[in-house]
């Protein structure tokens, strides 16, 4: 079939593990764990008490706008920073000519009211517990016209087209966990169809404040190992008690396969496939039979044009829950059938935590880099497999691997599958 | 060369909003030039800066959703997600299709049966659940840890997600292919209709349902768009010398679509036809926009081209049409930039029902095919004061006829973004 292939011409992250692609993509090599204590405010009260925290981000050094920054919230701040490095990576960024052929789209966090804006109101409008609309007018409480911009759903994407100059397509997408996946997924599919020429694609979240912890707490979904934080996040072990909330960002600069050969751009991986599914069973529940996981993989691959004898290495979304990392394997055996032993699977939440809306962006920089240097990352923590889980994981440490495809599972809440299929450049005929 | 698309068809459609709960009461509403703008009656507002809104008034959620556990689990938006999609999906047929089949067929059925939702609801009101714990701990982040379970929903996280209409209507309604969860304010319903029908073209899915919906009515909403200058005193009036601003609404709008050629072999009643679409945005950050409408014209030169049709076979222009100085202005600008000398007949429908922020697109998409349909294009019933800078532009306060049976639906919102959106409609002869 002839259509328009995509390549990866620049990566940029801010994650737990390190502000830059360098430093977490070594800590990922190297099987380091981003979680720790939280301190972005005192969760001493909270039943979980780690996260995966981005450290000393300055989002001042990255981004020369002050006036910019105001309107950006923490994952506002994590995303413009992750996209400066992505196209300075990738050499290349909109003009005047090019801007309305470039596109946009973007995973969102769910969250865009901050706590102390929370407190504000509550202080102002509802002391007793309970909201008095009339004193929102009554003098005590002042609107704060910046406040109201960053809790605006697409103020991220509104912000990262200002700042860079985009003018063509641009999207904001969520669907819980997945939203990265589907962010990645948009974009390859907008570029298919012709829209555009040149995509910043990515997700940023940060959950990781009292409401957004409160919120996973009260499901019992966050490990609650606050003794040992380090390892607190150990996908398909059998000890596993849930996953480790963290923040970041993710982008990717994509392009028309032709055109990024023509100006001698380093391609890291083809985006060559997408796949999505609803699985439609249960808000919070994912099958235990992996149906719905299992439809996005084969028409990721199927959109790819590959088959799973092509892949070498799969990052799966491997939170670190019970349900998930179960659920997951059974679909990954599914897809995989006699492959299942030979495929590399590991999860890179065991170091990274999970980090919602942008797990799965980043996650296909994880991809790109893994099929770069030839190295499956290691699925760190694993110590004691649950035999539900049966793949071939990549345990103790990274190891080399040339890998010709690759798969990233983006699985959310509420039943949104996302697969993503990445490429080696050698693989890929020019057209 | 470019290939002949597939030719997609709307068999299915569904609205709700504050001037009715059907395509023929909220159409009648426009014809007869009765506006459900209102006074805000959820709080007192006697003495806000704005306290109109048209709502949703005297309807049972029981009327949106049958399923009263479900009630619990969402959140007000999603009622209204949820009515309208079941509405498109119902009136399709296409359920009935699935109930003849085996269960390997169904199951082919379903997973080839796509989801694509837009999605917008209270970015504030969610967090009010949190007011009691915040005044039961006192301010000390100790205690909000601690009494966090005893006082708060555990499910609250689930009730507010974003993807809440995308994940019930596939788990309602057996959909369980590929999909979307767009969060891009005002353009996030027509974006939904834009990528399922490129699902469609791209033979991801062989049916979508598209839906948007929202329930901006909330107080800090209120606010926060009057202090920003954006709230109409007392009437939305589009295109007016004398508009002053907005007026926010509540509802939804969905649409199915299938492949034209699969509609008419299972016989089903063809509304109209999708023809395409362009989306461009105007890098100008959350709030601004460009006085040009160069945005706007861009979007819709893309849509035309995508639709494969010219200016002169446009018959008639659904104008976003908010409102607001700004917006009507670079509105009616882009407008004449495109079809110069020759506009079709122009109007706008929020006058009628307020602005329904995400689900804006999809009410006035499935309210274009109505008027198509109908051969009538509803006049501007608050159109008193034409502006002068507009006489060049066929407004009216009462209704003219369309030109052809084809029409171009303008979407805007916040983060400078632009839809237009072409769709013809299957005009029922005279019998």
């Amino acid at each position: 079939m002839n259509r328009r292939r995509i390549a990866i011409t620049g990566i940029g992250m801010v994650t737990p593990l390190g502000n830059d692609v360098a430093t977490t993509w070594l800590g990922l090599r190297e099987g380091r764990s981003g979680v720790g204590p939280i301190t972005n405010f005192d969760a001493s009260g909270f039943s979980t008490r780690i996260g995966a925290e981005v450290k000393g981000f300055d989002a001042e050094a990255v981004i020369q706008d002050r006036r910019l920054l105001k309107f950006a919230s923490r994952s506002h701040r994590f995303a413009l920073g992750a996209a400066t490095e992505a196209l300075a990576d990738a050499g290349i960024r909109p003009d005047d000519t090019t801007a309305p052929r470039w596109g946009c789209c973007v995973g969102a966090g769910m969250m865009g009211v901050s706590f102390e804006e929370l407190k504000l109101v509550h202080g102002a409008c509802a002391a007793d517990g309970e909201l008095h609309p009339a004193e929102f007018v009554s003098g005590q409480y002042s609107s704060d016209p910046v406040g109201f911009c960053r809790s605006q759903a697409n103020a991220g994407l509104a912000l990262v087209t200002r700042h860079f100059g985009i003018r063509g397509y641009a999207t904001s997408v969520h669907t819980a966990c997945a939203s990265g996946g589907q962010a990645l997924g948009t974009a390859l599919k907008v570029m298919r169809r012709g829209l555009a020429d040149y995509v910043l694609a990515g997700g940023y979240d940060s959950m990781l404040n009292p409401i957004g912890l409160s919120g996973f707490c009260l499901l019992g979904a966050l490990s609650t190992d606050n003794d040992q934080p380090e390892r607190a996040s150990r996908p398909f072990d059998a000890t596993r008690n849930g996953f480790v909330l963290g923040e970041g960002a993710g982008f990717l600069v994509l392009e028309e396969w032709n055109a990024a050969r023509k100006r001698g751009a380093h391609i890291y991986a083809e985006l060559a496939g997408d796949g999505n599914s609803l699985s439609s069973y249960r808000i919070t529940d994912s099958h235990p039979s992996g149906d719905g996981p299992i439809q996005a993989m084969r028409q990721s691959l199927a959109s790819a044009g590959l088959t799973v004898e092509d892949l070498d290495y799969i990052n799966a979304h491997g939170t670190s829950t019970q349900m998930n990392d179960r659920s997951e394997c059974a679909a990954l055996r599914a897809v995989l059938g006699t492959q299942t032993e030979r495929v590399a699977v590991s999860s890179t939440k065991s170091c990274m935590g999970h980090l919602i809306a942008a797990a799965g962006a980043i996650e296909a920089g994880v991809c790109a880099l893994a099929i770069r240097d030839g190295i499956a990352p290691v699925n760190a923590h694993l110590e004691q497999l649950d035999p539900e889980c049966g793949v071939s994981l990549v345990r103790g440490k990274s190891r080399p691997l040339r890998i010709r495809a690759a798969l990233s599972n983006s699985l959310g809440f509420g039943g949104s599958n996302s697969c993503l299929t990445f490429r080696h450049p050698d693989e890929v005929a020019d057209a | 060369m470019r290939a002949v698309k597939e030719r997609i068809a709307i068999t299915g459609a569904g609205i709700v909003c504050g001037a009715g709960l059907t395509v023929r009461e909220i159409w009648n509403a426009l014809r007869e030039g009765r506006s459900a703008v209102a006074p805000i009656r959820q709080w007192d507002a006697t003495t806000w800066p704005a306290r109109m809104a048209a709502e949703l008034v005297g309807v049972d959620n029981r009327t949106l959703v049958e399923d009263r556990k479900l009630h619990k689990t969402i959140s007000r938006t999603d009622l209204f997600g949820l009515y309208a999609a079941g509405r498109a999906i119902e009136e399709s047929g296409v359920l009935a299709v699935r109930s003849t089949l085996s269960d390997s067929d169904a199951a082919e059925y379903s997973d080839r049966s796509g989801v694509f939702a837009g999605s917008g609801g209270g970015a504030y009101g969610s967090n009010y659940d949190f007011f009691p714990l915040l005044t039961a701990a006192g301010g000390d982040l100790r205690a909000f840890g601690r009494e966090l379970a005893a006082t708060v929903n555990p499910m609250w996280l689930l009730k507010h997600l974003p993807n809440n209409v995308l994940c019930h209507v596939g788990i309602r309604h057996g959909f369980k292919g590929t999909n979307a969860c767009i969060t891009n304010h005002c353009v996030s319903g027509m974006l939904a209709i834009a990528e399922a029908a490129a699902a469609l073209h791209a033979g991801e899915a062989d049916r979508a349902v598209a839906v948007g919906h929202d329930a901006p009515i909330e107080p800090e909403t209120v606010l926060h768009y009057a202090q920003a200058g954006l709230l109409a005193g007392d009437a939305l009036r589009p295109f007016s010398a004398e508009r002053d601003g907005t007026v926010l609404g509540e509802g939804a709008g969905a649409v199915l679509l299938e492949r034209l050629a699969d509609a008419k072999q299972r016989g089903a009643t063809v509304l109209g036809e999708y023809l395409g679409s362009g989306c461009c945005n105007e890098a100008m950050g959350v709030l601004e926009l460009r006085p040009d409408g160069d945005g706007l014209a861009r979007a819709i030169r893309l849509a035309l081209e995508d639709a494969a049709i010219s200016v002169g076979d446009v018959g008639m222009i659904v104008a976003h049409g908010n409102g607001t100085q700004i917006s009507d202005a670079s509105e009616a600008l882009a407008i004449g930039e495109v079809f110069s000398h020759h506009p079709p007949p122009i109007t706008a429908f929020k006058w009628a029902f307020g602005h329904l922020i995400a689900a804006s697109g999809a009410l006035d998409l499935v309210l274009a095919l109505q008027a198509l349909r109908a051969q009538e294009v509803p006049g501007i019933a608050t159109l008193t004061a034409p502006d002068s800078a507009f006489a060049a532009l066929p407004l009216s306060r009462t209704a003219q006829r369309p030109r052809s049976d084809i029409a171009l639906v303008l979407c805007r919102g916040f983060g400078s973004l632009n839809v237009a959106t072409v769709v013809r409609a299957n005009v029922p002869s005279p019998s």
